[in-house]
């Protein structure tokens, strides 16, 4: 992005001031979930969610859905949190609270789409961080979970021309952010990254938003900018992209960022990349199912 | 391979069989023969098939029928009728779409792209193990649609192999049931196929595009002269061999393939701890392997 159009984008974006805000319970179920797993704060968590009276609703109706269901009711907030599990509670609430962002756009991305992509890459970024043996690997999900917010901000500032992008990326197969440069001349990496200043978020969190279609060998957070790089484009290739056919063919052992995170982890060298993949499918069946759970209009009022 | 699935009881006789010298004799015998090695856990498959040959020879035993295949007058043809029986594959027309949507949307291009400059604009697909030909004229099906649409002055040679007599007749008849065509889309059953009986039969246009040959992939003599090949695929084939067999088959299908040239197993195989010159690749819902050319830059930032 050349610094004339940075200067007007910026400008944009301050004069609009419909710029979604940071839903509160991102970040204060990021904070208490950042702890060491052995002592997150159960009661506290418990409280978090009760704040929200829709959100708590959502949270039981999908503990009882189909795909969850146990052998009790869940009727309250924390039996679904003892029934289901941190992590998965976790799931659920991201997934219940952000795609309402996007809730004020008719045009741009398919809420359902956006969201089966975001929760794929920090699902699988976490389970990276994991196989590297990074310890606290809640900020790799979360760094996952965001990447792509600026597309939240294309579609609800840039909605005409960002319409346009959607339909040449999908006629074209190409990669969103390369369509991005050439029609608007600037990318979500770019949109996403204000809207991290605007949100306060965690710098590797915001360096991953900014980079992770373009990895820097010297950058501070390299090892999260490389691994959503990499979960973001797994999830591409196996079904948990942007609902359309990406024509590209991908050599991911010979990329920069695979090479950088086995030079920072030796326990990377260890993936074997072609297996890795085979269980990602795996995983990408239950993002679906979790996706369209919560996607799926209710049936009966929770 | 016809699924066929262990009930605790056929465990017991499958243990039994395990313990049976006869039986392990005949093991090591078609490993010699074919490469073709059945491990301990699909050693109940090898008792199915040995068994139905035994009642058509009428022979009693394991150890009996050892002697059939060593030492009477015709000895030969009844391997191979055993060999037969093994190999008998299951399979329907546009198996592995991801794979085939990876062939024409991705590869193609590509190779037409790099061979555009040749004075015979020609590509050339090895399908080994080609069972009763599904695969070979699926690909078959794909390149005249393809070409038709983008490739005018280009021509194709589909070589398909199996080690299966009966599965080469087969090919060659081209009689399918309605198993094999149930992914076809109804304007593709219209077009490649007339109604005989309950049978459909493939026009001759498309058998006419396939070559069929007998050809044991241990045939190391034979194997040599497999070259020159833009793609080739061998889905569910290596499983029946051993460490030693799989290594020797696929640095044949590497010596085989041009430089730049794609190898595709099936579905769930991988090369892992079998052979490293390939490069592995990804493509939207599949990977294959690429023989890099040499010097060939791959990878970076995407």
């Amino acid at each position: 992005m050349n610094p004339e159009t940075a200067n007007l984008l910026q400008r944009r974006v301050n004069e609009l001031h419909n710029l979604p805000a940071m839903p509160t319970v991102l970040r204060s179920l990021g904070e208490c979930l950042g702890a060491n797993p052995s002592d997150v704060n159960l009661e506290r968590i418990v409280e978090l969610i009760s704040y929200d009276k829709s959100l708590v609703a959502q949270c039981l109706r999908i503990a009882n859905s189909a795909m969850f269901r146990r052998r009790a009711e869940v009727d309250s907030i924390r039996s679904a949190v003892m029934a289901l599990g941190v992590s998965r509670i976790r799931d659920i609430v991201y997934s219940c609270a952000l795609p309402g962002l996007l809730a004020g756009s008719k045009d741009g991305m398919a809420p359902v789409v956006f969201w089966r992509h975001a929760l794929g890459t920090a699902l699988v970024s976490q389970h990276l961080a994991q196989r590297f043996e990074i310890e606290n690997c809640e900020k790799f999900y979360l760094a996952g979970l965001l990447h792509d917010i600026g597309i939240l901000v294309n579609s609800l500032l840039f909605r005409e021309e960002f319409q346009r992008v959607l339909q040449e990326a999908e006629a074209s197969e190409t990669p969103l952010f390369e369509v991005e440069a050439r029609i608007l001349g600037f990318t979500h990496c770019d949109t996403g990254t204000i809207l991290a200043g605007l949100w306060n978020l965690p710098a590797d969190v915001s360096a991953a938003i900014e980079r992770h279609h373009h990895p820097m060998a010297d950058h501070p957070n390299l090892e999260m900018i490389c691994t959503v790089y990499l979960a973001d484009l797994l999830c591409r290739l196996r079904n948990l992209g942007y609902g359309y056919y990406e024509a590209r063919e991908f050599d991911l052992a010979a990329a920069a960022p695979w090479r950088m995170l086995q030079e920072i982890h030796p326990a990377a060298a260890d993936i074997d990349l072609a297996r890795f993949t085979l269980e990602l499918d795996e995983h990408a069946v239950s993002v679906q199912e979790l996706v369209d759970s919560i996607f799926t209009p209710e049936k009966t009022p929770a | 391979m016809a699924a066929e699935t262990l009930t605790a009881q056929s465990r017991e006789a499958a243990d039994a069989d395990l313990r049976d010298p006869g039986l392990v004799k005949i093991r090591d015998l078609i490993y010699r023969i074919s490469g073709i090695y059945y491990q301990d856990a699909k050693f109940y498959l090898l008792a199915g098939r040995a068994r139905k040959r035994m009642s058509a020879v009428n022979s009693k035993t394991f150890a009996d029928y050892f002697d059939h295949l060593t030492t009477r007058p015709n000895r030969d043809a009844e391997m191979r009728n055993l060999l037969n029986e093994i190999t008998i594959g299951e399979t329907y027309f546009f198996r592995g779409k991801p794979q085939l949507e990876a062939l024409s949307k991705i590869i193609l291009p590509k190779l037409m792209g790099l061979k555009s400059k040749q004075a015979f604009k020609k590509i050339r697909i090895w399908s080994a193990g080609c069972s009763t030909g599904e695969e070979p004229y699926s690909l078959s099906i794909l390149l005249t649609e393809e070409f038709a649409l983008k490739g005018k002055d280009w021509t194709f040679e589909i070589v398909a192999t199996d080690l299966n007599d009966n599965s080469v007749c087969k090919c060659r008849e081209g009689l399918y049931g309605e198993y094999a065509v149930r992914n076809l889309s109804p304007q593709r059953r219209q077009k490649y196929f007339s109604p005989e009986g309950n049978y459909l039969r493939l026009k001759e246009r498309i058998r006419a595009s396939v070559k069929f040959e007998r050809l044991n992939l241990q045939d190391q003599s034979k194997m040599l002269f497999m070259k020159g090949f833009d793609m080739v695929f061998c889905c569910n084939v290596l499983i029946y061999f051993d460490g030693v067999a799989k290594k020797r088959t696929v640095e044949h299908f590497f010596n085989g393939l041009i430089p730049g040239g794609h190898f595709f197993l099936g579905e769930c195989e991988t090369l892992f701890g079998i052979f490293d010159q390939f490069r592995l690749v990804h493509f939207p819902g599949a990977t294959g392997y690429l023989k890099p050319a040499p010097g060939e830059e791959t990878g970076g930032a995407l």
